[in-house]
């Protein structure tokens, strides 16, 4: 499978590729600007057009169709692909119908701010303080949720909204997205989107003749679905429209030539068949940006790439019309043309999320349906492509399955880790099909599994995951056991359960037991209240469009957010775990098993944070002397292993709005350092307002054996896990890089051997990282891995600066944690 | 005449908003914003178009009960009190004039912050404080010139 001479293609450099290295100096160069041209032409369109007797499916259809009909077909530069994501080079689209509205405190002061400035102009701000605004003020997912609790005088999701708002207990994230999914787009290259319509206007007169409301009901959806693909194809025809406006004005004949081949490509894809590879990456691109005319920019991932787009590359490049830089060319342009938007975020969040890209990832590698290696060309060509352009997005990840891929391309994979410092994350086959397995998933299906957003995983156009829709604080419930169901931050107030006061406890079993308590009432709200959004989902922000690049829903002529996919899982992330379990790791050994201190003595201390000498004591103790996640100690393992089996049966035992489970992951975003900058002193020795441990990493510091380390996590892998993890591993970078490459991949082996499911990598080490923030002039394009996406450090906020700091970092050649240098002013 | 005493009285309640910068007493910086508010709908006509056809009702409590005022757009008119309020759109409860401060209009502005820390808890409709946010800081950025 594999033709190229030489994998790691290093004849290929920005150098001889000059245009994907002026494509990516003018990434780098561009500055965000906000876009309004959705939230302009969806309002219009509601309020103007809106037919309130319609389907939601057909409203929404007609609502995308008119915004992608009135889109503004622009092209910024030389890239060979036509279309974009927003009308700007790089735009922040605003989404009216979740959070966009927090942007109006600041619409005068947006542009000058001094944190993530994003461009917008006097006069698009007065249209949205005026005209636009107003009219999102009570038909937001967040207020029509609210109406709808108020209506049904709901009490339970009442008090789970209650809990949301006060943003210290967990995130529901529906109110500020949908998205967060890997759509397949194997049927439009096959059949075009006039296909799909095609296929779709026959399902629809066959339900027409079907009696009842259930065939009116699939009707209206495939309608639905001919409204919004429709919109698709007019805007590929406005840009072939533009581009042969600009090629008849066009000086230079170069130009004039790309342009008249960019619109004889959007005449005949996405509406027709992919011929070619070119008009294949063409119309993905052109399918995503639809996809984005009617869901947030979060994580729409495009998925197994190197799979979908390999047979139009191998018969181009058997018929001669395809080489490999042609190839290499036009992914780059991908690459860049995916990586056009970010996420609008208002000043009051760059505390929790400044730095994020928009998260589309992408999944290289592993194996096949058949489960053989699946590891072809393409692979090569998009790793090559990642590390020559070492942006934030797309979020590449790399698959491997140990005993069926190839022990180079391991190697391969590191090399590009190694020289990016950060990207692409590693994901185990063999784990993550075993998690997918053990939620139904046929084998076939499993292994055909792709990445979403940060960590999580779906079998690649065949799962509606909705995979962020719950983010819970577990350091909440952890403090409300302590606490009798109060919570230091919001006082004497009583949140969950009033139970026993830990001091009267008699063992660690019984705490267990009240923890568990808090945990469960805790996690009863969050789905009570993601059950509520995802009917007010239902009614505000169907997606047609996006259904149809679905396996399921033309099948049942039912929209994604009804269940029409094959499996319709919600995901539920967990922040703060390893805080967590050294906390109850903390408390069985002191309080119980060694009786070092007293549950009373303990909790006073929590309580004064642990003031004054004797408190300072008792702190070193509990951080220095009491068993840790991330070791071999017994305690520390059961304790682990019991919060993650816990959390499995729990989430299993609820079934969602759209007839799927709740599975469980841990990954955290930025939310580790938000969270834990507002938390109290906790019973590990962590003092208040110190940063939580990112994902599923141990806390920095506590791990000081990476072998250990990398042993802890992984027997937590497999079927409890099946939302995945982020794992961030930090290493100092080698003199030689060849044996840190071999070293590299060992270590993946034996960590993937033992179970673990995913691992991301910073190469850098501490001085490094206390030297950019200092000097940010000096590493503009710095990247990072935070949890599960990349982002570029100088974009960070100073909580997230000090966490990825501060991360433990390994000397792979000794395995051994190097000790942070306090003395030299690190933080 | 009028014209002068009008920016009398803009220089004073300028003047006023600028002390309880430094004031931690929460009724002054409260009352004064409202007042400006109210008096800057009256003499410019383009601030005035944040007024047209907006219903909103806000009620604002100090956590020690000192402080209750309400302010009511509607009619196209802006209307402040200091009484509890049937139905309001948002309640905003703060801790003290600071938090306020802070999270409304504050040049660093900690909105998040103040939410998280729970020196502000909020009730209600998010989108409207988002509206009065944006009004406020309206009014901040025209203080230069109402200063002069």
């Amino acid at each position: 499978m594999i033709t190229l001479d030489d994998i790691s293609l290093k004849d290929f450099t920005l150098e001889n590729l000059p245009r994907l290295q002026e494509l990516r100096r003018l990434s780098f160069a561009r500055k965000p600007e906000i876009c309004i041209e959705r939230a302009r032409y969806i309002t219009r369109y509601l309020r103007d057009q809106d037919d309130p007797d319609d389907a939601p499916e057909v409203r929404q259809a007609k609502k995308v169709n008119y915004f992608l009909q009135h889109k503004l077909p622009v092209f910024h530069d030389r890239n060979l692909l036509a279309g974009s994501t927003t009308s700007k080079a790089l735009g922040a689209p605003l989404f009216p119908e979740f959070f966009a509205l927090t942007l109006w405190p600041e619409l005068d002061t947006v542009s000058k701010r001094a944190k993530n400035p994003q461009q917008l102009t006097a006069e698009e701000a007065r249209e949205l303080n005026l005209d636009i605004f107003p009219f999102w003020m009570d038909n937001n997912v967040l207020e029509l949720t609210r109406a709808r609790i108020v209506k049904e005088k709901n009490a339970n999701a009442a008090e789970s909204l209650r809990l949301f708002e006060s943003l210290v207990f967990f995130i529901a994230a529906k109110a500020g997205c949908i998205s967060h999914a890997v759509p397949t787009y194997a049927p439009v290259l096959e059949h075009g989107l006039s296909g799909l319509i095609g296929m779709a206007a026959e399902r629809e007169a066959a339900s027409r003749t079907q009696a009842g409301e259930a065939g009116i009901r699939q009707a209206d959806f495939y309608r639905a679905v001919q409204i919004a693909l429709s919109g698709i194809i007019t805007y590929a025809e406005h840009l072939a429209d533009e581009a042969e406006r600009r090629a008849g004005v066009a000086a230079d004949p170069a130009v004039r030539q790309e342009l008249l081949e960019l619109a004889g490509i959007c005449r005949r894809v996405p509406a027709g068949p992919a011929a070619t590879f070119r008009e294949a990456v063409n119309a993905v691109w052109l399918c995503q940006v639809g996809i984005h005319a009617e869901n947030i920019n979060m994580a729409m991932s495009p998925g197994r790439l190197d799979q979908l787009l390999y047979p139009y590359y191998k018969r181009d490049v058997e018929a001669g019309r395809l080489d490999t830089r042609g190839a290499i060319e036009l992914i780059g342009c991908l690459w860049l043309k995916i990586a056009d938007n970010v996420t609008m975020v208002p000043e009051a969040s760059e505390e929790m999320f400044g730095g994020a890209g928009t998260v589309p990832a992408i999944t290289l590698g592993g194996v096949n349906a058949d489960g053989e290696d699946a590891v072809n060309d393409l692979t090569y060509i998009m790793l090559r492509v990642t590390e020559l352009l070492a942006i934030r997005d797309p979020n590449v990840n790399a698959r491997y399955d140990y005993e069926k891929n190839s022990r180079q391309y391991c190697r391969r994979v590191s090399e590009v880790i190694l020289n990016t410092r950060a990207v692409p994350a590693f994901f185990n086959d063999r784990a993550n099909i075993t998690a997918l397995q053990g939620q139904g998933e046929s084998i076939e299906h499993a292994r055909d599994y792709a990445v979403i957003g940060c960590v999580e995983l779906a079998s690649s156009g065949r799962d509606y995951p909705a995979s962020s829709s719950i983010m819970l604080n577990l350091a909440a419930p952890l403090e409300m056991a302590l606490f009798q169901g109060r919570r230091p931050i919001t006082g004497e107030e009583q949140i969950g359960p009033q139970t026993p006061d830990p001091a009267t406890l008699a063992s660690f079993e019984q705490f267990w037991e009240v923890f568990k308590t808090q945990l469960d009432w805790l996690i009863e709200k969050a789905i009570a209240l993601n059950e509520e959004m995802g009917r007010v989902h239902q009614q505000l922000m169907p997606s047609p469009l996006l259904s149809a690049f679905f396996e399921g829903p033309l099948d049942k002529g039912r929209d994604l957010i009804r269940g029409g996919s094959l499996y319709n899982s919600s995901g539920a992330t967990h922040i703060a775990f390893a805080d967590v379990i050294d906390s109850l790791n903390a408390i069985e050994q002191t309080v119980f098993i060694e009786k070092k201190f007293s549950f009373a003595e303990l909790l006073q201390m929590v309580k004064s944070d642990f003031a004054g000498p004797a408190g300072e004591k008792m702190r070193l103790y509990l951080q220095n002397r009491t068993p840790k996640y991330g070791t071999e100690h017994p305690i520390a393992r059961k304790n682990a292993q019991n919060v993650v089996r816990h959390l499995f049966k729990l989430y299993q035992a609820h079934t969602n709005y759209r007839g799927g489970s709740y599975r469980p992951a841990y990954w955290t975003m930025t939310n580790h350092a938000g969270l834990g900058g507002i938390t109290g002193a906790l019973p590990h020795g962590r003092k208040s307002g110190e940063l939580f441990a990112s994902g599923i990493t141990p806390v920095s510091g506590a791990a000081p054996e990476l072998t250990a380390c990398l042993n802890a996590v992984a027997e937590l892998g497999g079927e409890c896990v099946p939302g995945c993890w982020a794992l961030n591993i930090k290493y100092s970078p080698e003199g030689d890089p060849a044996q840190m490459s071999e070293r590299f991949a060992q270590t993946i082996e034996a960590y993937f051997q033992a179970g673990g499911q995913q691992v991301q990598f910073n190469i850098m080490t501490y001085e490094m990282l206390q030297d950019a923030r200092k000097h940010p002039e000096k590493y503009p394009e710095l990247m990072v891995r935070v949890s599960g996406y990349s982002a570029y450090f100088k974009d960070l906020n100073e909580l997230m600066k000090d966490e990825l700091i501060t991360r433990t970092m390994y000397d792979l050649t000794n395995g051994r944690a190097v000790p942070y240098p306090e003395e030299k002013g690190g933080k | 005449m009028p014209d002068l005493i009008t920016q009398q009285v803009q220089k004073k309640l300028w003047q006023r908003l600028q002390n309880s910068f430094s004031s931690e007493v929460a009724e002054e910086f409260l009352q004064t914003l409202l007042t400006l508010m109210q008096f800057v709908f009256v003499v410019n006509a383009d601030y005035r178009r944040n007024l047209k056809n907006f219903e909103g009702r806000y009620q604002f409590c100090s956590k020690d009960g000192e402080v209750t005022i309400a302010a009511l757009f509607h009619d196209n008119r802006m209307e402040v009190m200091e009484k509890k309020i049937d139905k309001p759109d948002i309640t905003i409860t703060f801790r003290d004039g600071r938090t306020l401060l802070n999270f409304i209009i504050a040049p660093r502005q900690d909105i998040l912050g103040s939410m998280l820390r729970h020196d502000v808890v909020t009730e209600g409709n998010l989108n409207y404080l988002y509206k009065f946010g944006f009004m406020a800081k309206q009014l901040q950025l025209m203080m230069p010139q109402l200063s002069q």
